[in-house]
């Protein structure tokens, strides 16, 4: 086996004054991945601006500033105070959400039921943030009414003292409030709707999204270049080298596992490098990186092989190249590079675990998400070396049966 | 060190070497000379176990090329026509990498091919890339990767195609130098001035067959002294045919018709340029005209010519 090791060290020697082509082989997917990460972690949540005249300086005026800014509203919109020119050059400058002007004189017409007129003057180049302020203002005036319907005595004695209340004042307004609260509770609670509640059948947590990305495009790394690899066979033949080893005592099965071998160090490389940023990016345990690269190897030497059967069928090398990257793209997408088999309907998801890449992507997904390593099964780890050997050995025969000769 | 022994490549019904036949020795040029698609190269594909031979043996160093290919293809160096390098792998890798397919190793290996290098000329260029090569270098590269293993008998197939003359020379020199080493070297061409000065022996194919073969001198001496003479201009084809049957008849004995066209006629005869103005108004008498003479002293190509009517880079 010492012309294996001889092939092995050349191929080695020639990857590496190709690293452009390396540098594709992980770009891509590594591009493709880290869009789709970001996309599926992501949780900035909107944020806007609410610019607020507030013409009126009352209590009540204060209050509808003041809810705005409470609760997780205020994680979206940040009031800001300005006087009318300003905030309207400013939303009108696409520089704000929204500006709401609280005229002169508010307080005192809702307090007498008078008509009011609150402006509200919105950012038409948003769609989402004007649309909450605009409803948090209906829902503040219709609150407003409501609670000028139910407590307009109280309030109006409130609003009308001059000096500060007395302490029984306060308390006296306190317990007229609360009598009113109890002879209304009974209507509001409970509700007069009786509400079933069904719990959901308890289910095991699901691994992130963004996660089960990463197998599919680990796959895609390895296909690609498994593809590309393949593609040296056509190279040594225009060079005329292959042509050039049947005239030596070497031995084609040798120079082929030296080729193979090279395609798994090289394919290890390039799935390892997106399998080391995917398991620091989503915190997987180490303990599962020797399973998984030793997976992708293999998994790489299977796709060298038979792309490389594949490529060997046709009489001319564009032709080949051409065919090669048509089944590339169809594969990925079979195979749950661009979505993940385990979100996808079970029908499809069972049509793509029969692709290739489909079914090393599903065991790499077993095994970065199970709870030790080496948890790809006996019968799968077999069902790849098969089918590395089988596309190993459609190579060695055309390799002899003429495609080394001519 | 090589045997022959009536071997052919057929496709089909198609023959593409018909039963051919030669030998030769340790220290030695054999020249396989022929036009493009003679069967020159098939003819070394056979021996190099590229194709199996649909009739007849070939020997390398006593070792059947089929039956015992493995110790025949370990005792024979081969240089394509074609180049056949890795671009992208150092020259001094490519001949490490050749070396050890023929089952070089170690020490050995490192010193033949620090040797080589020097040998073809590209031990200061020894870790570039052929693809930074000239063509004349990447044929030295390409013949060096094929000697690396000291094989004694090497197989060169149209080693100077696209070749410039210095590097042309170049490779003569090393032919002869392998020669003079003890090796035997298997020269297919279609240049016979090649032939003429590397070969110490020829055989000559033509659409598969040996037509002729022996030394140099011997294949000279078949021709004898006569020269070949070409004239271009009209000829009427059955007039021209009697008047030169008829100077043949009043006495000249070695005048041999070679080829006729309408455009052009060939002929061989002895001191040609006495007998110009007889043959001149022969062909007047015939109402042809001439509108231009060559005349040849008598060369391998002449012979080819002879042998088989047509030129041979035809």
């Amino acid at each position: 086996m010492s012309f294996a090791l001889t092939s092995f060290k050349k191929d080695i020697a020639r990857w590496r004054q190709d690293y452009m082509a390396t540098l594709i082989w992980l770009a891509i997917p590594l591009l493709t991945g880290g869009l789709i990460t970001t996309l599926m972690s992501s949780d900035v949540k909107p944020h806007g601006t609410l610019l607020l005249v507030d013409e009126d300086q009352t209590f009540l005026s204060e209050l509808i500033v003041g809810a705005y800014s409470a609760g997780e509203l205020g994680e979206l919109i940040s009031v800001e105070k300005t006087d009318f020119d300003e905030g309207f050059e400013r939303v009108n400058d696409g520089g704000a959400s929204g500006l709401l002007v609280i005229p002169e004189g508010f307080a005192q017409a809702l307090l007498e039921s008078e008509p009011v007129t609150l402006t509200l003057r919105t950012n038409p180049s948003q769609t989402i943030l004007p649309g909450i302020i605009t409803n948090v203002t209906e829902i503040l005036l219709d609150a407003g009414f409501y609670a000028h319907q139910l407590f307009g005595d109280e309030i109006e004695t409130f609003t009308s003292m001059t000096d500060d209340p007395s302490d029984a004042q306060v308390a006296a307004i306190a317990v007229a409030i609360q009598n009113k609260m109890e002879s209304v509770a009974p209507k509001f609670f409970p509700p007069v709707i009786e509400i079933e509640i069904i719990e959901p059948p308890p289910q095991e947590p699901r691994p992130p999204l963004a996660l089960l990305f990463m197998p599919g495009i680990i796959l895609m790394a390895v296909v690609f270049s498994a593809n590309g690899l393949a593609g040296d066979f056509w190279r040594e033949r225009e060079q005329g080298t292959l042509r050039r080893l049947v005239f030596t005592p070497a031995r084609m099965g040798e120079f082929l596992v030296g080729k193979a071998l090279a395609a798994a160090v090289i394919i290890g490389f390039v799935g390892g490098t997106t399998l080391v940023l995917g398991f620091l990016y989503h915190g997987i345990s180490f303990a599962k990186l020797p399973s998984s690269l030793v997976w992708i190897a293999l998994s790489g030497i299977a796709l060298f092989a038979w792309f490389g059967a594949l490529q060997m069928m046709f009489s001319n090398q564009k032709t080949a190249s051409i065919f090669s990257m048509m089944l590339v793209f169809p594969l990925l997408m079979a195979g749950g590079s661009f979505f993940p088999l385990a979100v996808l309907p079970g029908w499809i998801a069972a049509i793509g675990r029969i692709a290739p890449n489909g079914f090393m992507a599903h065991n790499l997904t077993l095994e970065v998400t199970a709870a030790d390593p080496w948890s790809i099964s006996l019968l799968s780890w077999l069902t790849l070396i098969v089918a590395a050997a089988i596309g190993l050995s459609i190579c060695a025969w055309r390799l002899r049966a003429g495609f080394a000769r001519t | 060190m090589l045997t022959v022994n009536e071997l052919s490549k057929n496709y089909g019904d198609f023959v593409a070497v018909d039963r051919i036949s030669f030998s030769a020795d340790k220290g030695s040029v054999f020249g396989l000379l022929g036009p493009n698609g003679a069967g020159k190269s098939t003819a070394i594909n056979c021996i190099a176990g590229l194709l199996k031979p649909t009739s007849g043996h070939a020997a390398v160093a006593g070792h059947d090329v089929v039956s015992d290919g493995k110790a025949a293809r370990r005792n024979l160096g081969v240089v394509p026509q074609e180049l056949a390098l890795y671009e992208d792998l150092p020259a001094i890798e490519n001949l490490r990498y050749w070396g050890k397919a023929y089952g070089l190793g170690g020490q050995a290996l490192e010193d033949r091919v620090t040797e080589v290098l020097e040998y073809i000329g590209l031990n200061d260029r020894a870790k570039d890339m052929p693809k930074e090569f000239s063509g004349g270098m990447k044929r030295r590269l390409n013949f060096g990767c094929g000697i690396v293993h000291r094989p004694p008998l090497i197989l060169l197939d149209e080693p100077t195609v696209g070749v410039d003359p210095q590097s042309r020379a170049r490779l003569f020199d090393m032919v002869e130098a392998e020669r003079d080493a003890g090796v035997c070297i298997v020269y297919t061409t279609h240049y016979m001035e090649e032939a003429e000065r590397l070969c110490d022996s020829l055989a000559i194919i033509d659409h598969g067959k040996l037509i002729a073969q022996g030394s140099v001198d011997e294949l000279r001496a078949k021709l004898g002294a006569r020269d070949v003479l070409q004239l271009s201009g009209h000829f009427p084809v059955e007039p021209t045919k009697q008047a030169i049957s008829a100077l043949i008849e009043r006495g000249n004995a070695d005048l041999e018709f070679l080829a006729q066209e309408e455009d052009s006629i060939t002929l061989t005869l002895s001191n040609a340029s006495q007998h110009l103005p007889a043959i001149f108004e022969a062909v007047a008498g015939t109402g042809g005209s001439v509108s231009e003479t060559s005349l040849r002293s008598p060369n391998l190509e002449t012979l080819f010519l002879l042998l088989t009517g047509t030129e041979l880079r035809e």
